[in-house]
């Protein structure tokens, strides 16, 4: 196929002088080149070869037509056209004088085209950035991503595991080097400023070496600096180096205090590092000790490997099979059921979003076939009332493949001004795309640019486009014999009328399949919104603080004051808010019901909290008792949810079973009752079911560092904000206060990315659905003009109005149904592919369907209504005497 | 003679393809990106824009192909007496200019 094309693009931009010297051959050694690519690359391959050729085409055009006139190559057979004029030149001066003649039809054609270029520009820029260019570090194709999982779970997905796994699979591995990293670490920053949190990663086993990214400045960590005791280094983002020291270059050997301890900056990354995700300030060593390095029950570390020279991901997942053998019988209680899977690190970082995207991509690449179609449509159209220009210039000698190569110009500079206004509209809307809160969660966002590729891109598909639809009016036009078209009042060919059906109906089928998918997601989105979250998000505010030091009173202080605010009515505290997350889980033991020696029990999201919190966020109490001041470290007890009691206490009273959390030897406590048992919450989601949850008491948990506070008011929450700042603030003025916001702004941006998807697609979905009615009423509008004589004999001779309404009605929904049975075969086919983004609908829900039908058929009546009207309204005296 | 203006490299390495034998299109650009390590890699269409040229100049000639059984549309290319002496000028002109960088202590003085 690209061989063809490249064919193609030959006859059309060069010479035929210089065409018909070496076209066979140039062609005969392209198809070489092309094989070659194809062995190598793939498709791929193929497709990177003939872009690699537009250069060379574009400067055999330029420089042949420009030198023509002076020297010829000894083979040319003089042609007259080629002696007279420079025929591209003058098909180009020529279209542009025609498109200048038509304006109205050329903004239409060209607004809609921009629009739809545009659109696939916008997306093709995530897409490219996200998905096709490679992680910006050293030979990202050798990086692999390492965790361990449940044997029965079959979908990988590359979790944490513990410091002890990690040094024991770092050790075994001839086929990789191994590091590791815990991103997300939150430190308060002092000393620069006002105080303020500031998000890091810790790393471990000389990741920074296993990455191969080297720093702008000052030196790399390295294993030595992760030894306990090592004095405190870190490692600063560029980001970081600018706002903290405005770009001085002396601060290799500057401090930077986080959480009260000065660490010594011994490197600035380059700008754009931010591994593993952006915001990312800082890198740290964690100076682990012999005691936690064996630790098996902390899942905290991410594992990156790098293939050693001549590994593949086979051999390297073959070792660790044996590897979780050997610590299956070393550590049955820790490893028995698990396995150890690798998958590359970029699969790993965008694997979670490629599904969306590339929905997205299909999307937009409907959203401009339509379009095609449409302008398609349009030329066509335009075709038909130039019918008599083109068969005089006919006549006067022009041959047929001159008069097609005008045509195909004519379109091509239509699709290229579309592509051109397509990059503007593109750059607004990718803007657009990533200021919403929605696009924050996606990797790698702050690589997210219209680069030179994306031009490229936007340059092909132009082109493709342009040659797509420029073709059809020109096919048409050739094979006509010349002589209809110089007879007076001769009507569209068949064959017009044939393509131009066709056309309505690929545009109707293409916005059906589009309707489907955004009606599906507006479904999904309609019934997670109507989820129950479990809480009463009204009338709370929420934000974070973090405790340098342990200090008793501290709590009790907070709480006491922030309760005095006036309108305040309850305040808590909570180590997560709900509905934001998982957040830590630790195992799950029963006291009473031991699980055997070499099984593995399963962990448990808890959340650490005052006793107020379920009063506060509006968790209602199902049994039992709340907590209250007397649950404290020496007799301590939990809560839990009805998650957890379904999967643990199926068919017993929960109350009063004890039960501890963590390892045998490292316990969040050694033992406590479940006093309690409250509502689920939808921690995972909204999507997703309840998680089994434990409820903690904070003075159980003494030395707790991280804080969410959360405080139901009446009225307005900015006057209480702006309170409880003064009270941290008054309490410990090196405090930051970060998170700052109401209990449904934090529901509302964990809706978002769905929010996002069905926006998007439904926006798609309504430019499909307005471009295809158009479509069927420009048909039908230029079917009764075209029809207007036989409509006016139908009339005259009795015809009934409704009759004459039916036959033009009956007509445009006719195209309609087939255009939707197509559509609706289409859809069934393609939604499957939306499973995952899809929320208690079925891909193939039987009600999205049927309301899409019923409003993309509704929609082509009404458009069909204006034609039928107007047809009724002929006057046959006048039809008859136009002829 | 000195040649008036200097060779683009990739003009340059199709003579160079052209000094010992005569080859075809395809062969020319597998020469080149052997020879270059890949460094220089000729499209279908660079290649023809420079052979273009190339005949127009008369620094290079045609030859039909060769045998019966090779493809009919394969021609192959001949360096002219002219095209000789174009890419020996310019080999001297590349190696006055090394000569030069030389004398300054650009480039060691190995030799």
């Amino acid at each position: 196929m690209t061989v063809r094309l490249y064919g193609a693009l030959v006859a059309l931009l060069l010479p035929s002088g210089f065409n018909d010297a070496f076209a066979d051959e140039l062609l005969s050694v392209y198809a070489e080149v092309d094989r070659e690519a194809r062995l190598r690359a793939g498709f791929a391959g193929a497709l990177r070869a003939l872009l690699g050729e537009i250069p060379g085409l574009v400067r055999i055009a330029i420089r042949e037509r420009r030198t023509h006139r002076t020297l010829r190559a000894r083979r040319v057979k003089p042609r007259l056209e080629d002696n007279m004029i420079d025929s591209f030149t003058q098909d180009a001066t020529f279209a542009v004088r025609s498109l200048r003649r038509s304006l109205g039809f050329t903004i239409v054609a060209v607004g809609t085209l921009a629009l739809g270029i545009g659109a696939n520009t916008a997306i093709f820029s995530i897409v490219n950035s996200v998905l096709l260019s490679p992680l910006k570090l050293n030979d990202p194709d050798r990086l692999v991503a390492i965790g361990e999982q449940p044997r029965s779970q079959t979908t990988v997905s590359i979790g944490s595991t513990s410091p002890g796994s990690f040094f024991d699979w770092k050790a075994s591995s001839a086929t990789m080097e191994l590091g590791s990293y815990n991103q997300g670490i939150s430190r308060t920053l002092t000393g620069i400023g006002d105080p303020q949190q500031i998000v890091g990663t810790q790393i471990t086993g000389d990741l920074m070496r296993i990455l191969g990214v080297s720093p702008l400045m000052g030196r790399n960590l390295t294993l030595a600096d992760e030894n306990a005791g090592a004095p405190p280094v870190l490692v600063i983002g560029f980001d970081a180096w600018h706002r903290f020291f405005g770009d001085d270059r002396g601060v290799i050997g500057k401090t930077l205090t986080l959480n009260g301890v000065p660490r010594t900056i011994v490197g600035v990354m380059p700008a754009g590092f931010t591994f593993p995700g952006a915001p990312n300030d800082f890198w740290s060593p964690a100076q682990l000790d012999a005691a936690f390095r064996g630790n098996r029950d902390q899942y905290y570390l991410n594992v990156v490997g790098r293939l050693r020279s001549g590994a593949t991901v086979a051999q390297a997942q073959a070792e660790m099979n044996a590897v979780m053998d050997r610590l299956t019988r070393d550590w049955p209680k820790y490893n028995q059921g698990n396995r150890i899977v690798i998958q590359s690190l970029r699969d790993t970082i965008v694997g979670s979003v490629q599904g969306g995207l590339l929905v997205m991509m299909g999307a937009v690449a409907f959203v401009l076939l339509i379009t095609c179609a449409n302008v398609g449509n349009l030329l066509v159209a335009r075709a038909a009332t130039r019918r008599r220009e083109i068969a005089v210039r006919r006549a006067l000698g022009a041959g047929t493949g001159r008069i097609a190569r005008q045509l195909v110009t004519e379109s091509i500079l239509l699709a290229l001004a579309g592509g051109i206004a397509g990059v503007l509209i593109g750059k607004w809307m990718l803007k657009l795309l990533l200021a919403g809160s929605a696009t924050a969660n996606l990797p790698r966002i702050e690589e997210i640019a219209l680069d030179g590729r994306v031009l490229v891109f936007t340059f092909g598909v132009s082109v493709v486009v342009g040659l797509l639809f420029g073709c059809m009016p020109a096919w048409h036009l050739t094979r006509e014999r010349f002589t209809d078209g110089l007879r007076d009042g001769a009507r569209g060919s068949s064959g017009h009328q044939w393509t131009r059906n066709t056309l309505v109906v690929v545009e109707v089928a293409l916005a059906m399949i589009l309707l489907t998918g955004a009606g599906l997601l507006l479904r999904s989105f309609a019934l997670m919104q109507r989820v129950d979250t479990g809480i009463k998000p009204e009338h709370v505010v929420t934000f974070s603080i973090q405790r340098r030091k342990p200090d008793p009173t501290f709590v009790p202080t907070l709480l006491e004051r922030l309760r005095r605010i006036p309108a305040v009515q309850s305040v808590a505290i909570t180590s997560n808010l709900p509905v934001a997350g998982r957040g830590i889980g630790a195992w799950f033991n029963r006291i009473d019901r031991p699980l055997p020696e070499n099984v593995q029990p399963s962990g448990e999201a808890y959340r650490v909290v005052t006793p107020d919190y379920f009063a506060t966020v509006g968790i209602p109490l199902k049994t039992g008792r709340m907590f209250d001041a007397n649950d404290r470290r020496e007799a301590p007890a939990i809560v839990v949810n009805q998650a957890l009691v379904k999967k643990y206490y199926p068919n017993e009273n929960p109350l009063g079973k004890p039960v501890y959390l963590g390892a045998p030897d490292n316990r969040l406590f050694d033992s406590a009752p479940i006093v309690g048992v409250v509502g689920d919450t939808r921690d995972a989601g909204l999507g997703s079911d309840p998680l089994p949850t434990v409820y903690i008491p904070i003075a159980v948990m003494r030395g707790w560092p991280f804080f969410t506070l959360v405080m139901r008011h009446s009225g307005d929450p900015a006057p209480i904000i702006a309170s409880a700042r003064r009270v941290v603030h008054d309490i410990d003025a090196t405090i930051p206060i970060t998170n700052v916001q109401t209990l449904e702004d934090v529901i509302s941006t964990v809706s978002a990315p769905a929010r996002w998807a069905t926006t998007l697609l439904g926006a798609f979905a309504g430019v499909a659905l307005v471009t295809a009615i158009l479509g069927v009423f420009g048909l039908l509008s230029y079917m009764v003009t075209q029809r207007a004589r036989e409509l006016g004999i139908r009339i005259a001779l009795g015809a009934s109005s409704g009759g004459v309404q039916r036959l033009v009605l009956s007509r445009g929904l006719g195209l309609v149904t087939v255009g939707l049975v197509v559509g609706l075969a289409g859809a069934v086919v393609l939604t499957r592919f939306m499973q995952s983004m899809l929320y208690g609908v079925t891909p193939t829900d039987p009600l999205t369907f049927v309301g899409v039908s019923g409003l993309l058929v509704l929609a082509a009546a009404s458009a069909s209504l204006i034609p039928a009207r107007r047809a009724t309204r002929i006057d046959p005296i006048t039809a008859l005497r136009a002829e | 003679m000195t040649n008036p203006s200097p060779l683009s490299t990739q003009v340059f390495q199709i003579l160079l393809s052209l000094v010992d034998h005569d080859l075809h299109g395809y062969a020319i650009i597998q020469d080149v990106a052997e020879r270059t390590d890949d460094e220089v890699r000729l499209t279908a269409s660079t290649l023809y824009a420079a052979v273009k040229r190339l005949l127009d100049q008369g620094l290079i000639d045609e030859v039909r192909s060769r045998s019966r059984d090779d493809d009919p549309r394969r021609r192959y290319y001949r360096l002219t007496p002219a095209g000789r002496r174009a890419a020996r000028d310019e080999a001297l002109r590349l190696e006055r200019l090394a000569a030069m960088a030389r004398a300054k202590r650009l480039l060691p003085t190995t030799r």
